[in-house]
């Protein structure tokens, strides 16, 4: 394995301290309990915080700043931050207007997002969060902790961000939130596998003309493993599953975002986009902004994840609105 | 053997700790089959850092060396380990409060109260293909021997093959709970990591206390 790292257990650490020198006017970074903070906190807001494991950038530290998130909470690399960090994070939030966490819906964020949670409303803080699990890959199941939240998250941060930035209290920010969780939805690919730093090794071997389909962030097997397709094909198969999930109809507004996840070249990402742009044009579906990048990825992961956010009026409102993030900027 | 005193406490979770480490990269092995490959990394991490403070923890009764191991694993174990482990710890630890020794009914109470704290935590049940299948075959086991009025350190190793026996068991199981659960029946034919964890950790603890003569 080559990475470019120093010590791996500091590499965490030194990720959140070079993204605050690259940064300095937007973020500052804390060591001890590894968040990424704006540097300017509003005390007259509703404090957005987030996070989970490393291994997503930009995600979620890009996404800190005004506009969208105020903090990120940095775990390992795949893992969930320790209730210890998120609460500490918490308690940093000095607003009269409280705390959302926007959590991604995974075993151990929610665990400790939850926990951390108590602790800070033991401690009469006022807390409230939302679960983001816009990935249709799996089955929604009563049995099960449920979808995974995945790139659509990002959505979730810009609009919840622009609804606590306009000075929104808590129950209408989680509102909104809740609200645009409802109309995103995502389904990646990949070709390859990923390589966690700590492990040393791909997580699964995948052969030349295989891909894995519906797949998550970290690394872990899709739903199925399929043989390569060409682009239009996957835009097809993948819209396919997106319209109907959504319920998709022709007139309707979306969002669409391309999603690399993290070893994909950028051409190959342009060249889907055009495919999924045909495909939904096709269908008479109206796209109002497309992005096409690396925004949530899984480290070294060669593949993509494509995610529709459906519009109205108010969703367009936030949507729009300014943001001044290391990624995200309107 | 009738009572497993601070000391003997003491000394199994000094083993305990030294086992996680010395499995950190077979654990992660297991969890990459179905999951992300990080949980032996993620519990090693939490239980170097036990040993790391070990000496600052508690030896005024079993309840108080629990609680601060509970709290050491909850901030530093990564990931879904941390909240899972760390709540383990815990409810054993208020299940032994002020307590210096334990009979093997108290012993079975503890391992039961750890199992409450992480169904509550974490929302699992038997059958969900989590380390709770390894561990409740263990409670289960030294319930059962405790009625019978079993000796102590028989009833540990027999409790010890349970949870072995019940990790062996999950490899028929579909995930329902953490990363595995994402794969569906991709899962099968692989036991779940947390489970396989508490099979090894039951039985190498059994084990070198066996060789090492504490068992008298």
């Amino acid at each position: 394995m080559k990475k470019i790292i120093n010590e791996l257990d500091n590499m965490v650490v030194e990720m959140g301290m070079g993204m605050a020198k690259a940064y300095p006017d937007i973020l500052k970074f804390s060591n001890k309990y590894k968040i990424i903070s704006r540097n300017q906190m509003r005390n007259d807001k509703v404090i957005l915080i987030s996070g989970g494991g490393s291994g997503h950038e930009p995600a979620h530290g890009g996404f800190v700043g005004s506009g969208m998130l105020d903090m990120a909470v940095c775990g390992d690399v795949f893992a969930s931050p320790s209730s210890v960090q998120i609460y500490n994070a918490i308690k940093n939030a000095n607003s009269s207007k409280g705390v959302l966490l926007i959590i991604k819906n995974y075993s151990g964020d929610i665990m400790n997002f939850e926990t951390a949670a108590e602790m800070a409303q033991d401690d009469d803080i006022v807390v409230d969060k939302v679960f983001v699990n816009d990935d249709i890959a799996v089955e929604d199941s009563l049995f099960t902790v449920g979808r995974r939240g995945v790139a659509g998250t990002l959505f979730v941060h810009k609009i919840a961000g622009a609804a606590a930035e306009s000075g929104l209290e808590l129950a209408k920010v989680k509102e909104i939130a809740q609200k645009a969780i409802s109309n995103v939805s995502s389904i990646g690919i990949a070709l390859t596998s990923c390589t966690v730093p700590a492990k040393g090794t791909p997580t699964f071997q995948i052969g030349e003309d295989e891909m894995e389909y519906g797949v998550g962030i970290h690394g872990e097997p899709g739903i199925a493993r399929e043989k390569m397709s060409s682009a239009k094909n996957l835009a097809g198969k993948m819209c396919d599953r997106l319209l109907e999930e959504m319920k998709l109809e022709k007139g309707d507004e979306v969002v669409v975002m391309i999603n690399g996840l993290g070893a994909t070249p950028l051409a190959e990402l342009f060249v889907l986009n055009n495919d999924v742009s045909n495909f939904l044009m096709n269908k008479e579906i109206i796209i109002y902004k497309t992005m096409v990048g690396n925004y949530m990825t899984a480290i070294d992961m060669a593949g993509v994840s494509i995610t529709l956010l459906k519009l109205d009026d108010e969703l367009k409102k936030y949507f729009d609105a300014p943001a001044d993030t290391a990624a995200w900027k309107v | 053997m009738e009572y497993l005193t601070v000391k003997n406490f003491q000394y199994m979770i000094e083993t305990m700790t030294d086992i996680i480490i010395e499995n950190e990269v077979p654990f992660c092995e297991l969890d990459a089959v179905a999951g992300d490959g990080d949980f032996g990394m993620s519990l090693a991490k939490g239980f170097k850092m036990l040993k790391q403070e070990w000496k600052n923890v508690s030896r005024q009764d079993i309840g108080a060396m629990l609680k601060d191991c509970s709290l050491i694993i909850l901030e530093n174990c990564g990931g879904a380990s941390g909240p899972i482990w760390g709540s383990a710890f815990a409810g054993a630890a208020r299940a032994t409060k002020n307590k210096q020794q334990v009979n093997l009914c108290e012993f079975a109470a503890m391992f039961n109260s750890s199992a409450e704290a992480i169904m509550k935590r974490g929302g699992a049940k038997k059958g969900d293909k989590t380390l709770l299948d390894a561990l409740i075959p263990a409670v289960e086991s030294l319930e059962k021997s405790a009625s019978e009025e079993c000796e102590l350190f028989n009833a540990m190793q027999v409790a010890a093959q349970a949870a072995v026996t019940g990790a062996e068991s999950t490899k028929t199981m579909i995930a329902s709970r953490g990363r595995a659960s994402y794969v569906g029946e991709r899962s099968l034919t692989h036991p779940d990591a947390g489970a396989y964890a508490v099979g090894v950790i039951f039985t190498e603890v059994v084990s070198k206390m066996k060789k090492e003569g504490i068992n008298q």
